[in-house]
């Protein structure tokens, strides 16, 4: 078998540009800025080796570790939130609506503006005043009491923006979900209904687990999006107030080109990448087994 | 459960509610980009009365955005040509192969997905430097291709693998070189991913704004990100104008969407069972 | 699977497709292009990178230099702060950097003049004939180790900006004492007016309260303060910095800012007082064009030396040199890039920056036309009463220090000895 496998697979130049490429854009670089880690390089200059330094400092420091528990927080969030919302919306558009169409592009628009960007336009929505934004919106409608201070009450904030991170990759989640739903065959639904299943009992024991493969890669992403998140958080909060909002990435930013240490923020970066790595592995393994119990 | 019922109605309409506040920072963005910096003052989300056009005149005039759109849509689409082509056929090696190595590469490939980019960011753009590669399209172009062929790597491999092995070694058998079984039977099979490839690197590289700034500031060669953030400064930022120039700069890659809409959500249908 | 669904046909994506490849061919032909633009003629090409606030008076002054025959061309970029500082220092670093880029005053952050002078990275302008107008207390902004490195048109001041009708409607003067700022806060909160809008979610925001009090409280008795910090003598708790932050604090207390200034952007704050909601804000100068651009009728604007004393001729303001530019010292345009500073410094290229920028020339001639919502700083300016406050920290961590702990006191998070012993400890890091 591995005989007729190696005849027919495609020979290495298939791979090579790819590597090539890969090996120079991506791992060269990165191996280098490991390097780093172990140094006190400001960014220009000389530099020397400092050891395990850099992580000493890591452990103790109070600021990183603060911005580690917001990350788990924020990715917690996200990945919950933005994913139940995609899965609720890819239920919708994929009923017989008849506005299905346009639905699917409104909520897949978000996705195509930039995060950055995201941040200002929120910051007009999360306007504190009575009238203004979001609060504003709410007075409308009756719902005054729940009038906040978005993005300056600490306690609040790092929710605020998770909030403006789902609205903007719903969308995203709901397509790979949309696409795990119409990979389900109308057949096996149908089947389901004859059989005389409510819409919850073949939601729960057909759609669902058919969506499993659907759910490893939207877990997956939005685990992965959450734990590297920086361009809306340090555009809409700069990690304030306070440190409230401050997580891994923003730290990472703020070490290398606010305060000019790069070596440090390098071992920030680097215990970022193993932390991310980590988390998605042990999630593959779970949700991987989930989908062949199905 | 094809049928229009009642249910079906209750449905469409919390569906249309949830679009109209899905909507709701759309509606800002675009009320915002229609109004001069008294109106904005005064009331920054009620509709613009009376509306004007003066940001997007001004944000095309005085952000160069014509020269922009090309220099973007240049970078975009070779960046997305080469992602597709080197892409793919890595791939296509790495889901066919069948030995130990392919699922290694496959890990690595796969770590490029994980690794902040700041990690890199340095060494690599003191390479580019000492290959006199900086301010001109080639060393970004590298970069974007670089930087997101994990992903597509990801996307690919998933949906060569559930695709049937049997017509590309039919064409074997029958004495086709592997190029030619590549490019004839295997790639026109790809197109819903490679929609799917397409669009989700188009948004990454259109929008991406501190990689340009980094390579590119300086040059005649700016993207519209570069150009519309020129407006943001620390005293006085024009946000009519920026938001101008945002959905002037957005319009491009929605339609883009718009056209691939289909073969979005097929081509990650398919590659679900990857 | 409808028809619709297929979206494109076959036909349609190979046209697709082939159209991408057929981009790949451009860019040679367009990197021709640029070439032949920046080689012509043999004239100089200059690239300059600023950040956004500087568009307006470069893009002025880049134009007319040009346009005057001093055969040069600019490749200019301007962008947000944090992003040009990243990207310049990576260039920097890289041994790439634009001919003439970005230049903080003083010490203190990654861009500044100390720092890239310290690195050896900055050209030397001290012959320049402008630099002898630098006032002898702001010297250490603009140099290092004795040699001018920084340009910069003017300086920049800290005040209350104010709305003219807001004021005339409650009956309430130029307050010119401390005592007068409260009871006129008073006025205005009873008239149903936020005294002072304060938008400290935009971060920078935050440290301006403090340093309009700290020119006062700290440096009109301390005027070598940053020299006994810097040796190690005095520390931000025990000295004017305690009683500074206090006050700020009070202003809180007695209901005198905006409800949520936590979560308040600048953007918002300059509505405010635009329209009338609020009396005034304390801010730089160079935001005097957005409240105009706010406000309802553009002469209600006006601006005032925040009084920090009990007495109206102890008043100091905070006062520094405004962002400017320096010039790379490996530029291979060095030469170009040096006459390009010296025609800056020509008093009417100062007055012209200034004038868009709101800022007040380094020095005075008749043809300076200092923006009048700033006369009544040049008393205060021509008798030495200016402190520039955190122009001289030893690191980039204590000012970032300072916008945290603000938001911190602001959230009622922590209290002014433990805001100051972080900026202590900020301080003292290498």
């Amino acid at each position: 078998m591995s005989k007729k496998r190696s005849r027919l697979g495609p020979p290495w130049l298939f791979v090579a540009p790819a590597l090539l490429v890969y090996a120079a854009i991506v791992i060269y670089p990165s191996v280098a800025g490991v390097v780093y880690a172990f140094t006190d390089w400001t960014g220009i200059g000389d530099w020397s080796f400092v050891g395990l330094r850099n992580f000493d400092t890591l452990l103790h420091d109070d600021q990183s570790l603060g911005a580690l528990k917001n990350t788990l927080l924020l990715t917690v969030a996200i990945v919950v939130v933005q994913n139940g919302i995609g899965l609720l919306l890819a239920l919708g558009v994929h009923a017989r609506i008849k506005s299905r169409m346009v639905l699917r592009a409104v909520f897949f628009a978000p996705v195509v503006v930039s995060p950055v960007m995201i941040a200002f336009l929120w910051k007009y929505v999360y306007n504190p005043a009575p009238d203004a934004g979001l609060n504003g919106l709410l007075g409308a409608v009756g719902l005054g009491s729940l009038r906040q201070d978005w993005l300056g009450d600490p306690s609040l904030a790092l929710w605020s923006v998770a909030a403006m991170v789902v609205w903007q990759n719903a969308g995203y989640s709901m397509v790979i979900f949309l696409a795990g739903l119409e990979g389900i065959g109308k057949d096996v639904r149908e089947a389901a209904t004859i059989d005389g299943a409510g819409p919850v009992a073949r939601f729960r024991y057909v759609t669902w687990p058919l969506l499993a493969p659907a759910t490893t890669i939207n877990v997956m992403l939005s685990t992965i999006g959450g734990l590297k998140l920086f361009d809306q958080v340090f555009a809409a909060t700069g990690g304030g107030p306070g440190y409230a909002t401050e997580t891994l990435s923003t730290v990472l930013y703020k070490q290398a080109f606010v305060f000019g240490r790069y070596g440090y923020s390098t071992a920030v970066a680097l215990v970022l990448a193993l932390f991310v790595a980590a988390v998605s592995l042990v999630q593959i393994r779970y949700l991987r087994a989930r989908e062949d119990n199905a | 459960m094809n049928r229009y019922r009642p249910r079906t109605f209750v449905l469409e309409l919390l569906m249309v509610a949830a679009g109209v506040l899905f909507l709701f920072p759309v509606y800002a963005l675009v009320t915002l980009s229609l109004k001069d910096p008294a109106q904005t003052a005064k009331s920054p989300l009620a509709l613009p009365k009376p509306p004007t056009l003066d940001n997007y005149t001004q944000a095309w005039s005085s952000a160069s955005l014509g020269g922009a759109l090309l220099s973007s849509t240049l970078i975009t689409v070779v960046s997305l040509v080469l992602l597709i082509v080197i892409g793919s056929c890595a791939a296509y090696w790495v889901a066919r192969t069948g030995t130990r190595l392919g699922y290694g590469l496959y890990i690595l490939f796969l770590l490029g997905i994980v690794l902040p980019f700041q990690l890199g960011m340095i060494p690599l753009y003191n390479l580019f430097s000492r290959l006199d590669l900086i301010g001109g399209y080639q060393s970004i172009i590298l970069f974007y291709t670089g930087i997101q062929l994990p992903f597509t790597v990801f996307l690919y491999t998933g949906f060569i693998r559930a695709l049937p092995q049997e017509y590309a070694a039919a064409a074997l058998v029958d004495g086709a070189s592997h190029l030619q079984a590549y490019t004839r039977i295997v790639f026109p099979l790809l197109r819903p991913i490679t929609g799917t490839v397409l669009i989700l690197n188009a948004v990454f590289i259109w929008n991406d704004f501190f990689t340009p700034l980094l390579y590119l500031a300086g040059s005649d060669k700016e993207t519209v990100p570069v150009r519309i953030f020129a407006f943001v400064g620390q005293y006085v930022s024009d946000y009519g104008l920026v938001f101008a120039g945002l959905v002037l700069g957005a319009i491009p890659i929605l339609v883009v969407f718009l056209v691939l809409q289909r073969y979005v959500i097929k081509g990650f249908a398919s590659g679900l069972k990857g | 699977m409808t028809a619709t669904d297929n979206g494109l046909n076959r036909a349609q994506f190979l046209r697709l497709v082939g159209g991408l490849a057929l981009g790949a061919g451009v860019p040679g032909l367009l990197t021709a292009c640029g070439d032949d633009d920046a080689s012509g003629g043999g004239s100089t090409t200059l690239s300059l990178i600023g950040v956004a606030d500087e568009k307006g008076p470069l893009d002025v002054l880049t134009k007319a230099y040009t346009d005057g025959g001093a055969g040069v061309t600019f490749k200019t970029s301007y962008a947000p702060t944090d992003q040009v500082t990243t990207s310049v220092r990576a260039q920097l670093g890289g041994g790439n950097a634009p001919d003439i880029h970005v230049l903080y005053p003083g010490a203190g952050n990654t861009m500044s003049t100390v720092d890239l002078g310290k690195a050896g990275l900055l050209a030397d302008l001290s012959g320049q004939p402008w630099t002898a107008s630098i006032p002898a207390n702001l010297k250490a902004s603009f140099s290092y180790d004795g040699k001018v490195y920084l340009f910069s048109s003017g300086l920049t001041v800290i005040g209350a900006i104010y709305n003219k009708s807001v004021f005339s409607a409650a009956g309430v003067q130029i307050p010119k004492t401390w005592p007068e700022l409260l009871t006129a806060c008073e006025t205005f909160k009873k008239a149903g007016k936020v005294p002072i809008a304060l938008g400290a979610q935009t971060q920078w925001v935050t440290q301006l309260i403090t340093y309009a009090l700290v020119a006062g409280y700290v440096y009109r008795d301390t005027p070598d303060f940053d020299d006994q910090m810097l040796a190690g003598k005095a520390t931000f708790l025990n000295s004017g910095w305690k009683q500074s932050m206090e006050l700020y604090m009070s202003l809180r207390d007695r209901g005198f800012f905006n409800d949520n200034p936590n979560g308040t952007t600048l953007e918002q704050q300059t509505a405010m007082v635009g329209t009338g909601q609020a009396a005034m804000a304390v801010q730089v100068a160079p935001l005097l064009p957005a409240f105009r651009d706010a406000a309802t009728n553009k002469d209600d604007i006006d601006m005032f030396p925040f009084p920090n004393a009990d007495s109206a001729d102890q008043v100091y303001t905070w006062g520094a040199a405004n962002v400017g530019v320096g010039v790379h010292a490996k530029s291979k345009n060095k030469d170009a890039s040096l006459k390009f500073i010296e025609y800056l410094g020509q008093q009417e290229n100062m007055n012209k920056w200034c004038e868009v920028v709101a800022a007040i020339p380094l020095k005075r001639d008749a043809s300076s036309k200092v923006d009048p919502a700033l006369q009544s700083f040049l008393p205060l300016l021509d008798a030495g009463r200016v402190a520039p406050v955190g122009s001289r920290w030893p690191n980039a961590e204590v000012q970032p220090t300072h916008f945290s702990v603000i938001q911190e006191l602001l959230a009622k998070k922590i209290t002014v000895d433990q805001a100051l012993t972080k900026m202590d400890e900020a301080y003292k890091k290498q």
